[in-house]
């Protein structure tokens, strides 16, 4: 019981924030709306017990992408405070179609779907050194192969900045 | 109850308050309350003290006196400065981003208070032995940054936007090497859980003398993480006032203040938990109470360096700063992760394990040093060189 | 606490390990030599090598890493091409490197990393390595577009490309997480075997994932971004996307939906048809009227993209294999058609205009003849390699009783057939009043070395295609 009125409060939270982070019309305040939308997803992961995942999803969204985001839009000048409205003409015939779409999708995933009934079992002790052994096991290759990825962007970010020479 | 062991004080608690006739979830709720509100007044109470301490400190080396008139040798003064923070007026700018603004010094507070949950005092005594410790550490830390970064965007204040700044390009630059120090700890100990980590250093193997070389890299981040001398671009007076809270006056710089002595605190302790063995010390397996004792001088061993260094060290050019982090310490951190992760991989006796891994610190501190001095050598003569051209 | 590593033999991704290492040092290397030529050398002799591995896994029996590679027959072919793409794309860039003179040594790392990723895509069985993959190549690509700085075109397809080119990847993640959740499994056997009828969450999937896929390989109505970029971008790296970027996307996306979705062809076979004459048609009538080549060259890819998807529309044997065929011709001849516009681009400029065409046969005749050839392939003239290619494929639809969809395919080829002869028309004409103009070309060495083996395949492959067709049946047998 208790644990459903979390559930309740910490997705209504997400949702709320969520919806600020397309609604309100300061681009800075929005990011810092998506801070708090990380936030709540941790929050879920914590609820599904999936503790590592949420350490994880605060100290990459929260610590790493959001600042870069935020930093972004604080070098980028004229973003800085300014009103900027998130909305053109259509914004009206948008949230019609957005909200008829969450309808359709939401009668979709409730009543047309058969769901499977999973039933959840104990975290298993050591889940996070399993988690290890997959990485460096039957998912060596994408982690691996990842990090490739990595390397193309960061070369990539110095080529696009880096000043022209004259 | 045996009060030389804290860890038979939950147990004894719950069976008294559970014998009143309370239900199980409430006996631990009420518990849980406790200990994060001792836990919470125990850092409060610290700072009282570390401020003043610093104070004095400060003014011993610049021989000075220090604050000597509230209490006995001014032990007061900063219950008094306290005061005087509380009762002051409080002021938002007209123009700040009044949600943001007001948030921001909650955050920090609640970004460092969030890291002392796995700090171990003793023998199993810690808020929660998290099995992902040390990233929970670097994940909450994190929410620090953004702390910053929202004050110093809501002041609407030039200087507090350029702390911001630096805000982020300092800790993020510095971010990456303390962790890497941490994940050497990590692959020795096998365990991301600080207990644990504090076990694997028995037996006086503190990782200290395993590993100077990551020590003295933590040391080093630590000092930028906490914006101490000579990492302290954030508030450097001369150049932007006092950084990303500029604007804050009253409890809520209060608030911010706090934030700074807690994170000396929390990395000092940190420092002593990773590399000086934490609650060990003579007894401290037998007689639990005596960790305490152990872990509270390591941690202000660390601390008094740290005053040590702030009170007598110039400060970096930001320059200098973010190429120090990202030309000596990022790679040496690397350097060292690899050389501790290969030598792990050998499979040795723990003998030749302990003194291969000293010997591979040494070298890495040496060749390093090696490094700075050619280029601070050359740093000196490039100028000269510029005139002759 | 002990933990035990898990053994795994990382021998079938062989051949993108040499190239990684090749380009981690041509990073290096960049970093302490002074003479940038050599690193265009080295990432060459990178591709060799690995082109010697790719042939020493074909030797011995396929190899399998867990369920996330492979290097089957398939895999080795799409190795083969795209490694020959590379090659000739690292040789046709050659000079304006050096001309360029600017962050060499990224461009060739770039560019084997862009390798990298296809010949990944290639290998990949799971839709986690093909996501990894399609990033690795969508990211090089990215950046290898914004490479000319000085031109403000180059930024801005840049720029165009990653926006849609990161829309796309959400699409194409979306798409594999509903797949996940209605099969289960991620691995593209796993999938094949659990997804049963479908249903509705597995349709939405995999309606992603095309998505996802048809904006790599530039399908109608996905292609949008196509003309831009390859217009911005350095006329080199349109050449390496246009041929490499397709052949690895088609390569991931012939295994997907023939081993993760053979059982549902009923389904997707009409879908994917419909797709491939949207395509076609929509590029070879933009094409008809395009001013700038590579404008031109682009909407042509567009259209051959449509010939393309024609074999897997099929969904038959021969289709998979005249596929495959058909991207390998493909290569060839839009390399060398792209080589022809880099000599013939005014410095600085980054494009050529048709209207400069003019004359050019009666300075540079061989230059003209060589054009010549690519744009009689391109349009599917016997005997060159681009007729077979079509062959194939448009056999494979009336194989598969699409014969409707093979006679749009022939009308789309003879209307496309105007633009490539306008092209060779303009080059020959004798105009009195533009004909005395000196047409700027530059002949450099290499450049033309790595024209004259486009063409030579661009003949070969047309004189001798059963030994090609051959190796792609062999390629195209794991399907079974």
């Amino acid at each position: 019981m208790v644990m459903r009125v979390v559930f309740v409060v910490v997705s209504l939270f997400t949702l709320v924030m969520a919806f600020m982070v397309v609604s309100h019309p300061t681009l800075f305040s929005s990011a810092l709306y998506l801070v708090a939308t990380f936030l709540g997803v941790a929050g879920l992961y914590v609820l599904l017990e999936a503790d590592f995942l949420a350490v994880v999803q605060v100290m990459i969204y929260v610590g790493a992408v959001s600042i870069l985001i935020i930093f972004a839009i604080m070098l980028s000048r004229g973003m800085m405070g300014k009103r900027t409205s998130s909305h053109n003409r259509q914004a009206k015939w948008v949230a019609l179609a957005s909200l008829l779409l969450a309808i359709l999708l939401l009668y979709f995933i409730t009543v047309l779907m058969r769901w499977p009934a999973v039933q959840a079992g104990p975290v298993p002790a050591g889940a996070i050194q399993m988690l290890g052994q997959d990485l460096v096991g039957r998912y060596v290759v994408p982690f691996e192969v990842a990090s490739v990825l990595l390397l193309v962007a960061l070369v990539g970010a110095i080529v696009l900045a880096r000043e022209r020479e004259i | 109850m045996n009060l030389l062991d804290p860890q038979t004080i939950a147990p004894w608690f719950i069976k008294v308050v559970g014998s009143l006739g309370l239900s199980a979830f409430w006996t631990q709720l009420i518990w849980d309350v406790i200990g994060s509100v001792s836990l919470v007044l125990f850092a409060i109470v610290s700072i009282l003290f570390i401020v003043w301490l610093e104070r004095k400190f400060a003014a011993r080396v610049q021989d000075r006196l220090g604050p000597n008139r509230v209490g006995p040798y001014g032990l007061l003064q900063t219950i008094a400065d306290t005061i005087k923070l509380l009762t002051k007026e409080d002021i938002t700018p007209a123009t700040a981003d009044r949600v943001s603004y007001n948030i921001a010094p909650i955050l920090a507070v609640f970004s460092v208070f969030m890291v002392m949950v796995v700090i171990p005092f003793a023998k199993g005594v810690s808020g929660a032995d998290l099995n992902v410790g040390v990233l929970y550490i670097t994940a909450v830390s994190s929410l620090g940054i953004m702390a910053a970064l929202m004050a110093g965007w809501s002041s609407d204040n030039k200087y507090a936007l350029i702390g911001g700044f630096r805000v982020v390009a300092q800790l993020l630059s510095y971010e990456v090497p303390m962790v890497m120090a941490m994940v050497s700890v990590v692959l020795v100990s096998g365990s991301m859980s600080l207990q644990k980590i504090v076990g694997a250093q028995a037996g006086g193997r503190w990782f200290f003398w395993v590993m100077p070389a990551v020590f003295l890299l933590y040391l080093t981040t630590a000092l930028a993480e906490n914006e101490r001398t000579p990492f302290d671009l954030l508030e450097a007076d001369s150049e932007i006032v006092a950084g990303y809270h500029i604007e804050y006056g009253g409890i809520k710089f209060a608030w911010f203040f706090l934030t700074f002595f807690l994170n000396t605190l929390f990395l000092a302790s940190f420092a002593a938990t990773f590399f000086l063995g934490g609650w060990r010390g003579p007894f401290a397996e037998q007689v639990p109470i005596l960790g305490f004792v152990y872990y509270f001088l390591k941690t202000t061993l660390v601390i008094f360096f740290m005053m040590w260094v702030r009170a007598t060290w110039p400060r970096l050019r930001i320059d200098q700063m973010m190429s120090f982090a990202w030309k000596v310490l990022v790679p040496t951190s690397l350097v060292l992760v690899m050389i501790t992760a290969i030598i792990l991989k050998l499979g040795l006796s723990p003998f030749w394990e302990t003194g291969l891994l000293l010997i591979s610190n040494l070298a890495v501190i040496l060749v390093v040093l090696g490094f700075l001095g050619r280029a601070l050598r050359l740093g000196i003569e490039r100028p000269k060189r510029r005139v002759v051209a | 606490m002990t933990i035990t590593m898990p053994s795994v033999s990382l021998m079938p991704y062989l051949p993108e390990i040499i190239l990684l290492v090749t380009a981690l040092l041509v990073l290096l290397v960049d970093t302490v030599w002074g003479d940038k030529r050599w690193l265009v050398w080295l990432a060459f002799l990178g591709t060799l090598v690995s082109g010697v591995a790719v042939w020493w896994l074909a030797q011995g029996p396929t190899l399998q890493l867990q369920d996330m590679l492979t290097a089957d027959a398939y895999a080795l072919f799409i190795d083969m091409v795209v490694l020959i793409v590379a090659a000739i794309s690292l040789l046709l860039a050659y000079d304006w490197l050096i001309e360029h003179n600017e962050q060499q040594g990224e461009y060739v790392a770039l560019l084997l990393f862009a390798t990298v990723g296809m010949m990944t895509m290639g290998a990949a069985i799971n839709v986690v390595t093909i996501f990894v993959a399609l990033e690795i190549l969508s990211l090089s690509l990215y950046i290898l577009t914004g490479f000319a700085r000085e031109r403000l075109t180059s930024g801005e397809a840049a720029l165009k490309y990653f926006l849609l080119g990161a829309f796309a990847s959400a699409f194409f993640l979306y798409g594999a997480a509903l797949l996940y959740g209605s099969s289960g499994h991620l691995d593209l056997i796993g999938i094949g075997q659990n997804l049963g009828t479908g249903g509705l969450m597995a349709g939405a999937g995999v309606a992603l994932l095309l998505v996802g896929f048809s904006f790599k390989v530039a399908l109608a109505p996905f292609h949008m971004w196509t003309p831009d970029v390859y217009q911005g971008a350095p006329t080199s790296v349109s050449a390496f996307m246009s041929v490499g970027a397709k052949a690895a996307g088609f390569a991931a996306f012939l295994r997907f939906f023939q081993v993760a979705l053979a059982g549902s062809y009923a389904q997707w076979g009409p879908a994917l048809a419909a797709l491939a004459v949207l395509t076609m048609t929509w590029g070879n009538l933009a094409a008809l009227r395009q001013e700038s080549l590579k404008r031109l060259l682009a909407y042509s890819s567009i259209a051959h993209a449509g010939y393309a998807l024609v074999g897997l529309a099929a969904g038959n044997s021969l289709g998979s294999s005249g596929l495959l065929f058909y991207l390998l011709a493909y290569a060839f001849m839009n390399l060398g058609a792209f080589g022809v516009a880099i000599m013939l681009e005014k410095p600085g400029s980054g494009d050529v205009m048709m209207s400069s065409l003019r004359g050019t046969s009666r300075q540079h005749p061989l230059l003209a003849a060589t054009m010549a050839v690519f744009m009689f392939s391109l349009a599917g003239v016997p005997p060159l390699a681009g007729f077979f290619g079509k062959l194939y494929v448009f056999g494979a639809a009336v194989e598969a009783n699409m014969a409707w969809l093979a006679i749009v395919g022939v009308i789309n080829s003879a209307l496309s057939a105007y633009y490539y002869l306008r092209v060779t028309v303009l080059m020959y004409m004798r105009d009195e009043e533009a004909g005395e103009e000196e047409v700027a070309v530059s002949k450099p060495p290499v450049l033309v070395f790595a024209l004259v083996v486009a063409l030579f395949f661009v003949v070969i492959v047309g004189l001798w295609p059963s030994v090609w067709m051959q190796m792609a049946q062999q390629a195209a047998l794991i399907f079974g």
